[in-house]
């Protein structure tokens, strides 16, 4: 459906994929600094014109803000920037972060067509790059035209979820309140992802946007201890709650309690609380210089940790992981950043205890693990040898094995239901039709099965994000455990909406 | 009550008269018009039983002395002055006395005295079984004029008589007035031909004389035609369809009260002018007879009815352009198709249609016979004693008078009529042509703008205008002029079962020219189009005055502000002005607000309104519009019933126009115009934000430039060339609106399974009025086009496509399953989602079939054919690995329309179907004979009625190849087969299909569209062997964006309608019926099975499961997953589609289907068929689902309690059995093994048809002999007049000659040989100057060589890609998209001449300077011979020179002997100044130099 008829229908041949360009990892392994150098607009329009603008945008579709993404490479390969950034904020109000910390290679650019040999679009960097040049040109959203409606809704958390909560929220109309009990915004985007990835300048810039348009944030307010939750339950017309998830697992390993044993978030935001100078007491600063560091695990925490580690200097980083390389389920390009910057991988290895020395950290005690064979899809099955035992030395430890929720005691005030594993109930769990329909001898009642699923669904699951006690609606980590920042974002818009249309029927009952 | 009604039959046919110029009547004339119509038997159809036809019938002058006798003898007393009735009545003697004695009220009441009534002889022994079910009583009645009156006198009040019995008889169905005259009368019936006068043994009486015999020979799209719709009527035969019908039986209507003459004073008593069902034919032998009984001649009445076009013509004398403006202000052409001839008893008339879309041949003899007919040869007139032939063509007349011997030709009558009256100067002095005012619209825009901009918004949110409807729709015509192009087709719901809320105009269904009419090509053939739009009171026609030409034109119904505020500022005495807001209060209802509307209209056009403005822009909170095209239905229809209509000129004012489709509904519903203020005030803001190419004023103009290019291509979809023939016509389906709400605003519109009622259509506006003003949503973005998350549902959305190809290559069941169920489990997106399947019960387990007695996997492979798709749109590898797939299965896949590489004929990667298009690319005997299956493609679903073109780039050399062309030229696909206009040419390319390969099935591709059933039906009858019925969301690489979205119907309509019509007819067992359209599962084929089909075509599924990732990118060849494209890098380095995945997938739906069946209960598929009773509809999830009716579906597609319910694997073989052809090929055979010079002599007929192609098809199929090396030569010589399609597909070896005459088609698909054709020694006429050849001659040819001496018909070498010619004139819209080849004209040449001819060369000898007035520009440039000589480097890369002039000539002479061939070489240095050169613009652009040629008359 192109028409313009300057375009050049091969672009995506002729023009080949370029990310845009890093600093050399000799000058970044020593700051905390952004990695990523700033790309002209005519470049990041060069590598947009690339995009097929196809019938089925796999891109969109992928991406869990299902963001334009087609429709804004548009607008930035005719250099339109602040119409694509506006367009941008359309579907997602931290496009410049969601650009920065984005798994891309595991969403949008994974899904592009041309990531089947021509190199996908560089949707993550056209994202931050626009993002990043609009808002420095000024842009702001364009709310003359919202007309406050006399609602107001309390957001506990001012993380993404609770971001996305209240910006879309204020568009509509409604008067958004973040809580949070942190000095700042942004939750882990703040204390936890390293300013190497994310500049902590860009998430206050973000905050003075946020709050010209209208969202009060009060900030080093802990609902519970400073604040009653009744309270907010009674001020406000609902409550969304997004504390996240922020309890460290251990994966009981034996040894763990030794000094020299971090636990990845509190290394993080230790950190970042230096860095920054938040003045967080529970989190202390540790200073890897000169250690020898190992970081079990291998997502996205794992390398924000292994890459600060290079950055305070340490002697050797290691990234020790169970499964190979291709089974790590963070994103492929933090990987290569690490391996830049003098990280070393050690795969198929699973610790079985820390062993010490002097109450210190010495070594951990690994076995390797060997491929299975009738590997299918997805990630790879290993087994342990057991008859494998080998000691790797190291200072220093990192658990960097996820997060699981912290549910606030007062969730059972309003008797708000949780899962098993701690987690917030929202919506309606659908059962288990897919695995009855997959049945063959109840393929009979097949139709009907799925119409009265779907039919239930539109009934009673049209507040998806609606916790057992009504009024109170709930997202992000603390209802997915630790989870994306994009799907975090998705839950607070879901949720905006769930109460724009909760409040919306209230009224006309 | 099914969907298929036998009242929607169509016919055509053959027809002509022959009249004794001077007068003389004779019995030996009705003779040789009676052996003239069994010369046409194959024109009409003839039942298995050899003895029923679909009617045929004469219509001659009244043996005045034969009935004065037979009077005598019965007793009866007749007058000086009497006339003849001749009356079908019912058989029923009660029943028939009361209409005689009705009959004879109305007679006696105008004083006129009934003398008798008489049994007429007839011998039912000749009627086949059908007929004699519905023999009527025939009787002749006997009456007498009171003395004094005058013959006319006589005639105009029978003529009352007879319309006001008629009135009264409503029930009887038997009675029929086939005429009542003192002049003439009509012998018809449903017998054939040869048995018409042993039916009526009186025309053979020695005294039955006449000196005219019109006759005509009916081709009905079902079996059980009545006796009445026998040909010909009171006044006239016709051949062809009109296709205007419906908008001009309801301008009857309107303008009845408009008619007034002194000489009927009592017109206005009947209740109607025509009658408004039926045929088409007799509708308009009503109107004739009203013109001609209120007292205009036969002339103006024929040009009035049937004008040729004008509009267009900038070279017709302004004269006679003012003569037909003038009269196409009181009335819109009856256009179609139209071969008429007509009579009234003294003079006759024959009058071909604008387009010149139906033959008709002349020969006048020395003994002063004329004969017109569709064939020329349809008696054995001697051949010396013919002193001229000719034909009349596109839009011409020819008219003689017997009592005075006189004849007119075409241009003859043009100077009488434009004489009659001052035309041009009544035009002049009184009519305003409005033309645009820039400033005007500048200040208009400007005021928008500045006043309205910010309510944009609002506007936006309630009329529903989406981000990708501003961005894909009005940018893109604003911009670039016309719609954008779009492809994958629709595969969205339709908008009665979206659960988004849809634009109303989503609704309506453009009907579109299938089989029984062609659509036209609206930009190649643009000169007989007209978009020209009157405003004004209508008049009298009847009185022609300077007063009827007060009116104000303007050139399209589309408004700008500028022409709006003119409109506004005329002269208030004559066009008053006055505006009416269609919006209605939030709580009223739609019905009672849109009555009301109805009636102010009425008030005002009462008080003299004569521009009324229907507005829906003063909207606020507190109202809602009523959607315009309700509004405007409800008021015409309003206005029509008070008999205002004509009164007033009805404008829309909306915001719910935007793309060509939703104009088109508008005017199609009543508007006269329309203006698109919110699309205008879009654009303003498009120009705003900087995002559109040309300032704001040109890109509005370039806004309706598109919008008016889209009408026309919407209007020739329907075969229609005139605004004015469309509006009103209703030539719409509605799908899934209630009844009541068409009845009330479209009652003229089919509307088959209900909908959403007034309530939901109210429902709708008020979420989008909460949307405007409640709040600050940006804008929607719908998805209606492009998936969108949230949006519009799309069938084959990113779950479904991702799915379905990891399913194929894991190729795992149950990934299939996850697949198939994403797709079984959809939100309703089809109507047959909307129907479940009643599985049987598992708890009676006893009954339960075991797999293995289930129809195998390999019987059902054999049911499941790929879709069209042709190598250019796909590429090779992809094309070969569908072909590969099929084969190993046992399936059939199909090479689509663009011809297919010979080394793969034999192999596994042959298409088993070979499809023939409208482009005929590659279509020749070695393609036909290859084949196991020759699918005529009418249409496709994604864009019924039109043509395609594969542009320059994408003409790769293999390509190019393949389709017998030069790479980079862009190759055009016409929209109709210029061989198919009606029912019977497809009963002839059938035929010639079935001459040239007669071992294959020949199929028929349809799409669904309102009276699919009936086509299909005819279709069965012109003995197809297989009918595919494709749903509206096919598939397609390339289709202007509208024609995706708004044109065909869902197949569950169409199949269960077609398999409905087969059974009534009785044909179901002898045709397979396929039906196409969006199939991706088992469940899918059950459902289409239930529903009627035996056999299944998937486009798009296998197309995914090769690798195709829906990108809809495929019109830009630069297809990212190798499938549709050329480019060499994609196709080698990114394809990775291979056979093994398509088998998986054809193997997965095997398997599904078998599982349904087994679950059914049921064994076969065949068990299956019609099976409705097993299917139950289910609750819909929304209002509107809820509100249809869709058991009609299921009852059509029933299973008969008796009779055929599927195919029974017969075959369904032409009554013809092609006996010339079988007699050639058994001689040939015989001496296959003694010469290599095989010589034969035969004397041919005009039913010989398609000669030559049994040969040239044995010759193609068997490795016998090497006839392309020209070592061996086949001479066949032959004397006399060859049928239709002489020397189609001719074959290298092949040397056709023929002295005499040839029908239409000569040459068609030729790819070597040569035919010639000349007239024997000892003539009269000059050959040169004489038509000798019909129409549509080398149409598709690709090689070998025709020489002519004489002239040829219209569309002379139309896709000619290759084969030499020469010929002395031609016809209209010569040498059309031609490609390749030579062809030389050494005479006169008519209009429109090269269009769409981008390749190939034409030499024409223009002795009157005036060939480049004659030529359509666009794609040629002309330049005169000497100075393409002079510049040699330009002769010499055209490689054209004096000698290859000489070359042709000699070559002309050697073959045909032409005496004027002779005379211009002779003389070549004084004729060679008159040579002219026409040269497609592409070819010029290719050479290298730039060359300085002067060109002629460049526009």
């Amino acid at each position: 459906m192109k028409n313009n008829k300057t375009d050049n229908l091969l672009s995506f041949i002729d023009t080949p994929r370029k990310v845009t360009n890093k600093r050399a990892s000799a000058q970044r392994n020593k700051d905390f600094d952004e990695i990523y150098i700033s790309a002209a607009p005519e470049e990041l329009a060069q590598q947009a014109s690339r995009c097929l603008d196809c019938g089925n945008p796999y891109c969109e579709w992928k991406c869990p803000l299902h963001n334009y993404i087609p429709d804004w490479l548009k607008l930035t390969q005719n250099l339109k920037l602040n119409d694509a950034a506006e367009l941008m904020h359309q579907t997602n109000p931290l496009p410049e972060i969601c650009g920065r910390v984005c798994p891309q290679d595991r969403l949008c650019e994974q899904a592009c067509t041309l990531n089947t040999g021509f190199g996908a679009i560089t949707i993550g960097a056209i994202e931050k790059n626009i993002s990043d040049h609009a808002i420095a040109q000024g842009w702001k959203p364009g709310l003359s035209k919202v007309q406050y409606n006399g609602k107001s809704v309390a957001i506990v958390g001012a993380g993404p979820a609770g971001i996305g909560c209240a910006e879309l929220l204020t568009r509509s109309g409604i008067k958004a309140v973040v809580y949070d009990k942190y000095p700042e915004i942004g939750g882990l985007l703040t204390f936890g992802i390293p300013g190497f990835k994310l500049d902590k300048e860009i998430v206050r810039k973000r905050r003075e946007i946020l709050e010209t348009m209208g969202i009060e944030f009060r900030l080093n307010v802990e609902i519970g201890k400073d604040l009653d939750i009744a309270q907010l339950h009674q001020q406000y017309d609902a409550v969304f709650l997004a504390t996240g998830s922020y309890q460290s697992m251990d994966g009981g390993l034996p040894g763990r309690d030794v000094e020299g044993v971090l636990y990845a978030l509190d290394y993080l935001i230790g950190n970042v609380n230096e860095q920054q100078q938040f003045q967080l007491d529970d989190y202390k600063y540790h200073d890897l210089k000169n250690k020898r560091v190992i970081v079990l695990g291998g997502g996205d925490t794992a390398m924000d940790c292994v890459r600060s580690a290079v950055r305070q200097q340490a002697k050797s980083v290691v990234c020790m992981y169970r499964r190979d390389k291709d089974s790590m389920p963070g994103s492929r390009q933090e990987v290569i950043n690490a391996s830049e910057e003098g990280v070393k991988f050690i795969f198929q290895k699973q610790p079985l205890s820390i062993e010490q020395v002097d109450g210190k950290v010495s070594a951990i005690k690994v076995v390797d693990m060997k491929p299975e064979t009738d590997s299918g899809q997805g990630i790879g099955k290993f087994k342990a040898d057991m008859n494998s035992e080998q000691l790797v030395e190291a200072d220093v430890i990192i658990i960097a094995f996820g997060f699981q929720p912290s549910p606030p005691n007062w969730l059972k005030d309003f008797n708000i239901q949780l899962q098993a594993d701690g987690r917030v109930i929202t919506g309606v769990v659908a059962g288990n039709a897919q695995d009855f329909l997959e049945h063959p001898d109840n393929r009979q009642s097949h139709q009907q099965q799925v119409a009265s699923v779907n039919q239930a669904n539109l009934e009673q699951n049209s507040y998806p994000q609606q916790t057992s006690s009504s009024g109170f609606f709930a997202g992000g980590d603390m209802v997915r455990g630790a989870d994306l920042v994009v799907n975090a974002i998705a839950d607070g818009r879901q949720a905006a909406r769930d109460i724009i249309n909760s409040l919306k029927s209230c009224k006309s009952e | 009550m099914g969907l298929y009604h036998s009242s929607q039959a169509k016919d055509s046919c053959g027809f002509g008269l022959i009249a004794q110029l001077d007068g003389k009547p004779a019995q030996r004339l009705i003779k040789t018009a009676i052996t003239a119509l069994i010369r046409m038997t194959h024109r009409g159809s003839v039942a298995i039983d050899g003895k029923t036809g679909d009617g045929c019938g004469i219509s001659i002058q009244l043996s005045k002395p034969y009935f004065r006798e037979l009077a005598k003898h019965l007793g009866f007393s007749l007058g000086h002055r009497f006339a003849i009735g001749q009356i079908f009545l019912n058989p029923d003697p009660i029943k028939a006395a009361r209409c005689r004695q009705i009959l004879e009220d109305e007679l006696t009441k105008e004083t006129i005295s009934v003398s008798g009534w008489r049994k007429v002889p007839i011998d039912k022994d000749v009627c086949g079984k059908d007929a004699l079910k519905t023999l009527p009583n025939i009787e002749q009645v006997f009456v007498t004029a009171p003395p004094g009156w005058q013959r006319y006198d006589l005639e105009r009040r029978l003529f009352m008589a007879r319309r006001r019995a008629a009135e009264r008889v409503t029930d009887d169905d038997y009675y029929y007035v086939a005429s009542l005259s003192s002049l003439m009368i009509v012998y018809k019936g449903l017998v054939i031909p040869k048995n018409l006068s042993t039916f009526y043994p009186e025309l053979a009486h020695p005294k039955m004389k006449s000196a005219i015999c019109l006759f005509h020979q009916r081709f009905s799209t079902n079996t059980l035609p009545l006796w009445k719709y026998a040909q010909p009527f009171r006044f006239l035969a016709h051949n062809g369809e009109i296709n205007t019908i419906s908008a001009n039986r309801s301008w009857s209507v309107a303008r009845k009260s408009k008619f007034f003459t002194p000489l009927l004073p009592d017109l206005p008593s009947l209740q109607q002018l025509v009658n408004q069902s039926g045929s088409d034919s007799s509708s308009l032998d009503n109107m004739l007879e009203v013109l001609l009984a209120g007292g205009m001649d036969i002339f103006r009445a024929l040009r009035l009815l049937i004008p040729p076009a004008w509009a267009n013509r900038s070279a017709m004398d302004p004269d006679l352009r003012a003569f037909y403006e003038f009269n196409s202000m009181h009335m819109e052409p009856w256009d179609g198709p139209a071969g008429i001839v007509m009579t009234n008893g003294e003079k006759i008339a024959c009058n071909i249609d604008r387009n010149g879309l139906r033959p008709a041949r002349y020969v006048i003899t020395k003994d002063r016979v004329l004969t017109v007919a569709s064939e020329i040869g349809v008696w054995d007139y001697k051949e010396e004693n013919v002193i001229e032939k000719g034909r009349i063509g596109p839009g011409e007349m020819l008219a003689a008078d017997v009592s005075s011997g006189k004849i007119w030709r075409s241009g003859k009558i043009d100077d009488m009529l434009k004489i009659r009256h001052p035309y041009l100067a009544w035009l002049r002095e009184n009519t305003i042509r409005l033309r645009s005012n820039v400033d005007l619209e500048k200040k208009g825009a400007q005021y928008y703008i500045e006043e309205n901009i910010e309510k944009l918004p609002i506007f936006s949110h309630l009329f529903g205008v989406s981000v990708e409807e501003k961005e894909q729709v009005i940018k893109v015509i604003a911009n670039d002029a016309q719609e954008g192009t779009f492809s994958m087709g629709d595969d969205t719901p339709f908008a009665v079962l979206s659960q988004k809320s849809r634009s109303l105009y989503d609704y309506f269904r453009q009907q579109f020219a299938q089989v029984t009419n062609p659509p036209i090509d609206s930009l190649r053939e643009k000169s007989v189009m007209s978009l020209e739009t009157c405003f004004g009171r209508e008049h009298n026609i009847f009185q022609e005055t300077n007063g009827l030409s007060y009116r104000v034109i303007i050139s399209a119904p589309v408004l700008n502000y500028a022409k709006l505020q003119q409109l506004k500022s005329l002269d208030q005495t004559y066009y008053q002005f006055q505006s009416l807001s269609i919006n209605y209060s939030i709580d009223a209802n739609l019905n009672t607000a849109l009555t009301a509307v109805c009636d102010r209209a009425v008030e005002l056009v009462k008080n003299g309104c004569v521009i009324l403005q229907l507005t829906d822009r003063d909207i606020n909170e507190s109202t809602m519009p009523i959607h315009a095209s309700l509004a405007t239905g409800a008021v015409h229809q309003r206005l029509i019933k008070e008999g205002l209509r004509c009164d007033v000129n009805l404008i829309v004012e909306t915001a719910t126009v935007r793309d060509p489709h939703h104009f088109a509904v508008l005017i199609g519903v009543g508007a006269t115009a329309i203006y698109p203020y919110l699309a205008l005030q879009i654009i303003n803001q498009l120009s705003l934000e900087g995002q559109l190419v040309d300032e704001l004023i040109t890109a509005r103009k370039n806004y309706l430039k598109g919008i008016n290019k889209g009408l026309l291509k919407i209007l020739s979809k329907m075969g229609i060339s005139t605004i004015g023939s469309y509006r009103g016509a209703c030539l719409f389906e509605i799908v899934g609106l209630d009844h009541a709400v068409s009845e009330l605003c479209f009652p003229a519109m089919p509307c088959r399974i209900g909908g959403a009622t007034f309530k939901d259509l109210h429902n709708d506006v008020l979420v989008s009025v909460a949307n405007a003003w409640g709040s600050d949503l940006p804008i929607e973005r719908s998805g209606i086009l492009k998936f969108v998350y949230g949006g519009e549902y799309h069938c084959y959305n990113p779950d479904v496509v991702t799915q379905l190809q990891l399913a194929v290559t894991t190729g795992l069941y149950s990934d299939y399953q996850k697949f198939a169920d994403t797709v079984n489990q959809r939100p309703i997106s089809t109507l047959r989602d909307l129907m479940r399947l009643k599985l049987a019960d598992n708890s009676s387990k006893s009954e339960k079939i075991e797999l293995d007695e289930i129809e195998s996997k390999e019987s059902l492979y054999k049911r499941f054919d790929s879709a069209g798709m042709s190598i250019g749109a796909l590429s090779p590898e992809a094309h070969e690995a569908l072909a590969v797939a099929m084969n190993r299965l046992g399936g059939r896949s199909n090479s689509g329309e663009g011809g297919e590489d010979p080394s793969r004929f034999n192999t596994e990667k042959n298409s088993r179907i070979k499809q023939v298009a409208s482009g005929r690319f590659g279509v020749n005997a070695k393609y036909l004979v290859n084949a196991d299956v020759l699918q005529i493609k009418i249409a496709q679903g994604a864009k019924p009625g039109e043509g395609g073109q594969l542009p320059g780039n994408k003409v790769t050399l293999e390509i190019a190849k393949l389709r017998n062309s030069v790479p980079g030229v862009t190759l055009i696909s016409p929209p109709p087969h210029h061989d198919i206009y009606s029912i019977e040419d497809i009963a002839q390319l059938i035929f010639d299909l079935k001459q040239v390969n007669p071992s294959a099935l020949i199929s028929v591709k349809l799409v669904s569209g309102p009276g699919v059933g009936t086509i299909a039906a005819g279709v069965a009858k012109a003995h197809a062997d297989l009918i595919t019925v494709s749903g509206y969301d096919g598939g397609t690489a390339a289709s202007p964006l509208t024609s995706v979205k708004y044109a065909g119907t869902p197949w569950e309509i169409g199949l269960s309608e077609v398999h409905q019509a087969l059974i009534e007819n009785g044909l179901r067992d002898r045709v397979c019926l396929q039906v196409d359209g969006g199939l991706k599962t088992g469940l899918d084929v059950i459902k289409g099975a239930i529903l009627g089909a035996d056999s299944f075509g998937f486009g798009t599924g296998p197309m995914v499961a090769l690798g195709c990732k829906y990108l809809r990118i495929c019109h830009l060849n630069n297809c990212a997953t190798g499938i549709a494209t050329q480019n060499k890098n994609l196709r080698e380095n990114h394809y990775h589609g291979l056979p093994e995945k398509v088998m998986n997938y054809f193997s997965f739906v095997a398997e599904e289907t078998q599982q349904w069946l087994q679950q059914l209960g049921i064994k076969s598929l065949n068990e299956l068929i019609g099976r409705t009773d097993l299917l139950q509809l289910s609750q819909g999830t929304s209002d509107k689902q809820n509100h249809l009716q869709l058991q009609v579906i299921l009852d059509a597609a029933k299973r008969p309690s008796n009779g055929a319910c599927h195919y029974m694997g017969l075959r369904n073989p032409c009554f013809d059995k092609g006996v010339l052809n079988q007699q050639i090929l058994k001689a040939f055979k015989n001496r296959l093994n003694v010469v290599e010079v095989f010589e034969l002599e035969a004397t041919i007929h005009n039913y010989d048809r398609s000669v030559g192609a049994a040969l040239a098809g044995f010759l193609a199929s068997e490795d016998v002999l090497d006839t392309t090396d020209n070592s061996v030569i086949l001479k066949l010589n032959f004397l006399g007049i060859a049928g239709q399609s002489f020397g189609a597909w001719n074959y290298p070896g092949m040397q056709l000659r023929l002295e005499g005459d040839a029908n239409d088609y000569v040459g068609k698909g030729m790819s070597g040989g040569r035919i010639s054709i000349f007239s024997p020694e000892n003539i009269s006429y000059v050959p040169s100057r004489s038509t000798i050849i019909g129409n549509t001659c080398l149409y598709g040819a690709s090689g070998g060589e025709l020489y002519v001496a004489g002239q040829a018909g219209e569309r002379f070498a139309v896709r000619n890609s290759g084969a030499t010619a020469v010929v002395e004139g031609i016809g209209d819209h010569g040498c059309e998209y031609m490609t390749g080849g030579i062809v030389l004209i050494l005479g006169p040449v008519g209009e429109n001449f090269g269009a769409g001819m981008t390749g190939g060369i034409a030499l024409v000898l223009d002795l009157d300077e005036h060939f480049s007035n004659q030529c359509n520009m666009e794609h040629i440039q002309v330049c005169s011979m000497v100075e393409v000589m002079s510049n040699r480097v330009l002769a010499a890369s055209l490689n054209i020179s004096r000698t290859t002039i000489v070359q042709l000539l000699e070559a002309q002479i050697l073959h045909t002997s032409s005496r004027w061939s002779k005379k211009v070489l002779q003389n070549l240095d004084n004729y060679i100044d008159y040579f002219m050169l026409v040269i497609p613009k592409e070819t010029l652009s290719r050479q290298t130099q730039a060359l300085p040629v002067r060109l002629v008359n460049e526009k």
